[in-house]
């Protein structure tokens, strides 16, 4: 599993030390994104999904255990570069990030235009503020803000131009890979449905590779080219766009995708009893098969990720 | 829906309208936000209705308003027959209607446990005899599935599941066994795969019991396994009712219409699409647009008319009402011809 596609991410581990143990966030998750394309990653809250955004753009607290494996980008493993290399040539250069919450995302006190600027500055993109603004006035005109908001503060915008302005400071650089953590969940209806417009207005012009995490299932199929599920901290099915929304093999990502209730066609909803097991101390086998209908005496083995056909991996016994 | 008798309606809400003094410097008035704006409507026994709107459009002040929490600058609210005005009132009132926040966590109080978050509601409401309360938090906890209710009892809010959580809150919007249950987007924190584990809960209990409940939401698609009824709400006001697979099926209004062409299903053909987006922001409630709400933003706008009169709702079908200009022949049985070419998107169904 080497370097095909622009990212991929191989045996990438990252566990948090805390007091009762290490939580294992993102416990061997192996990925890969071709280039122009999307790749979706869903999971519900604390299956390790926002932790796999941090692993891979090395942005991490403090409380770090672990983290280890492989990322390979355009063929090199940028795990191995020391910190400094990282941050000068990798982040927000090749790999940018929208993070979760926009609101939160932009500086209170800087003028929006300036902040969607500074990465060109910090990176020796431009050597005038003046320079930077021009080229964030072109990315403001590809997100769909308009100009005169550029000297606005995040205050005065609404959230969906908030949203736009942290879309635009992580397309500045034109990197090869954007991460959106969340990109819609905050949004009302209609302005979800604009930023998703606005992301595939930018895959087509643009060519820029997507990695979506999120929770949301109906908004991620707006956009997605492939999907990988994460539960409890691992990648548990990996398939193509068609093949995961209409037929999901695993039986976490059936359960999943029964509980999304639909406006256009009816069908009955169904919810996963119990709940997610602890990432400080998971069962050794496979950690769906204590809420899992399937489950048959295997699952108390920890099943490998099976490759089903040329497009489709699932982490379950029932497709060895 | 046939005219139903007084007996039958458990609340009404007649021309409610709740705006809040904007001031500068501590005491210029500079306006009104006016977040309700002249809503009326009446909910049957044992119905459930959905109010949908985005956010800011004043459904949560609805919801305030009828929990009592807001005083309405006008208009009434009639329960169970029994105008609500004074602190009495309110006091009768608050005990038969529960309220299911959005928040479980934020809304249930860290420092007690389970059985002093159910204990207090009986205790105010003058349940004295501890034997009796502890039994009514038994049966309480039991029809919520937090079982075996004796593990939960000494529980704090942080030892529960985000659906344990609101479980619980559940519980105690229930535990004095109100007629009407307001629930504001009461799954939007949860999970996909415990959400419709809630709203299973919240529907047997609405049915069990014979419940009023008002279901205040941005999400259609679960308002459609919910409740019989929808209300949607843009501006502060109520711009169509109907029957929610009406809704679902023919939407009247341009907004609903919009709101319905926005929400994605899972498929995977959505990728090769762009949706259509109505342009421009919901409206400012502090200096909202002359006339109909929506017409700065709608493709269908009739010059002279959206823009001067505020539309009042015209019938379009059984208990299908909207407020909107297109359809103010359609009273006559006729439907309007002469709406304009629209700017955008496809074409209403009428």
């Amino acid at each position: 599993m080497a370097a095909n596609g622009v990212l991929s991410a191989e045996d990438l581990r990252l566990y948090f030390r805390t007091n009762k143990g290490p939580v294992q966030a993102v416990d061997g998750v192996t990925l890969s994104l071709r280039r122009g394309r999307t790749l979706v990653v869903v999971g519900e809250s604390g299956c390790g999904k926002t932790s796999l955004a941090r692993a891979i753009l090395r942005l991490l607290p403090r409380n770090v255990e672990t983290y280890a494996g492989h990322l390979w980008l355009n063929g090199t493993d940028i795990m191995a570069l020391p910190e400094e290399r990282f941050r000068r040539e990798i982040r927000w250069v090749r790999l940018a990030l929208v993070p979760q919450g926009a609101m939160n995302a932009l500086n209170p006190v800087i003028r929006v235009g300036d902040q969607v600027a500074e990465p060109l500055l910090v990176h020796g993109r431009a050597t005038s503020l003046g320079e930077g603004r021009r080229s964030a006035d072109e990315i403001f005109r590809q997100v769909g803000v308009p100009l005169d908001f550029a000297d606005r503060y995040p205050f005065e915008l609404s959230g969906g131009m908030r949203q736009r302005a942290a879309i635009a400071m992580a397309l500045v650089t034109v990197p090869d890979v954007v991460v959106l953590d969340e990109p819609t969940s905050a949004l009302d209806v209609l302005t979800q449905a604009n930023i998703m417009n606005v992301l595939k207005a930018i895959k087509r012009d643009m060519g820029t590779s997507f990695i979506l995490i999120t929770h949301d299932i109906a908004t991620s199929s707006e956009i997605a080219d492939d999907a990988a599920v994460m539960y409890a901290g691992q990648v548990v099915e990996v398939s193509q766009a068609g093949d995961f929304y209409r037929a999901p093999l695993h039986p976490y990502s059936q359960a999943l995708m029964a509980s999304v209730p639909t406006l256009h066609e009816t069908k009955a909803l169904g919810f996963i009893p119990g709940r997610p097991p602890s990432l400080i101390d998971p069962p050794r086998g496979c950690r769906f098969a204590d809420r899992c209908p399937m489950r048959f005496s295997r699952c108390s083995e920890e099943p490998p990720l099976i490759r089903v056909d040329e497009h489709r991996q699932v982490k379950c016994w029932l497709h060895a | 829906m046939s005219p139903a008798g007084a007996d039958d309606i458990l609340l009404s809400v007649r021309g409610l309208h709740t705006w809040f003094e904007l001031r500068r410097l501590g005491f210029v008035r500079v306006g009104f936000v006016r977040a309700v704006d002249d809503v009326s409507f009446d909910l049957r026994r044992g119905e459930a209705v959905a109010v949908v709107g985005e956010s800011g459009c004043g459904k949560s002040t609805l919801a305030k308003t009828i929990l009592g929490l807001h005083l309405p600058t006008q208009g009434e609210i009639i329960f169970d027959g029994r105008p609500v005005h004074g602190a009495a009132d309110l006091r009768w009132y608050r005990a038969r209607v529960g309220y299911v926040q959005q928040d479980p966590y934020g809304a249930l109080p860290p420092f007690m446990s389970v059985q002093r978050i159910l204990d207090e509601p009986l205790l105010i409401n003058g349940v004295v005899h501890p034997a009796e309360r502890l039994r009514r938090i038994q049966r309480i906890l039991d029809e919520v599935r937090l079982t075996p209710v004796e593990d939960f009892l000494p529980r704090y809010p942080h030892m529960l599941s985000g659906g344990q959580q609101q479980r619980l809150v559940v519980a105690r919007a229930m535990i004095l066994e109100p007629k009407l249950i307001l629930a504001d987007e009461p799954v939007s924190m949860l999970d996909a795969s415990v959400r419709v584990e809630i709203l299973h809960l919240l529907r047997g209990l609405q049915a069990k019991h014979n419940l009023s409940l008002i279901y205040i939401t941005h999400d259609l698609s679960t308002a459609r396994y919910f409740c019989e009824r929808a209300f949607v709400m843009y501006g502060g006001k109520i711009i169509e009712r109907a029957p929610i697979e009406d809704l679902l099926q023919a939407p009247r209004h341009p907004y609903t219409q919009a709101l319905l062409a926005a929400i994605p299903d899972p498929d995977p053909a959505n990728a090769a699409r762009l949706r259509d987006v109505p342009p421009g922001e919901p409206p400012s409630l502090l200096h909202p647009p002359a006339g109909c709400r929506y017409h700065p933003r709608c493709p269908f706008v009739i010059k002279g008319v959206c823009d001067v009169d505020v539309p009042p709702d015209f019938e379009v079908g059984a208990g299908h009402r909207v407020g909107c200009w297109l359809y103010r022949e359609a009273r006559e049985g006729v439907p309007a011809t002469d709406a304009p070419e629209r700017a955008w998107g496809p074409a209403p169904s009428s």
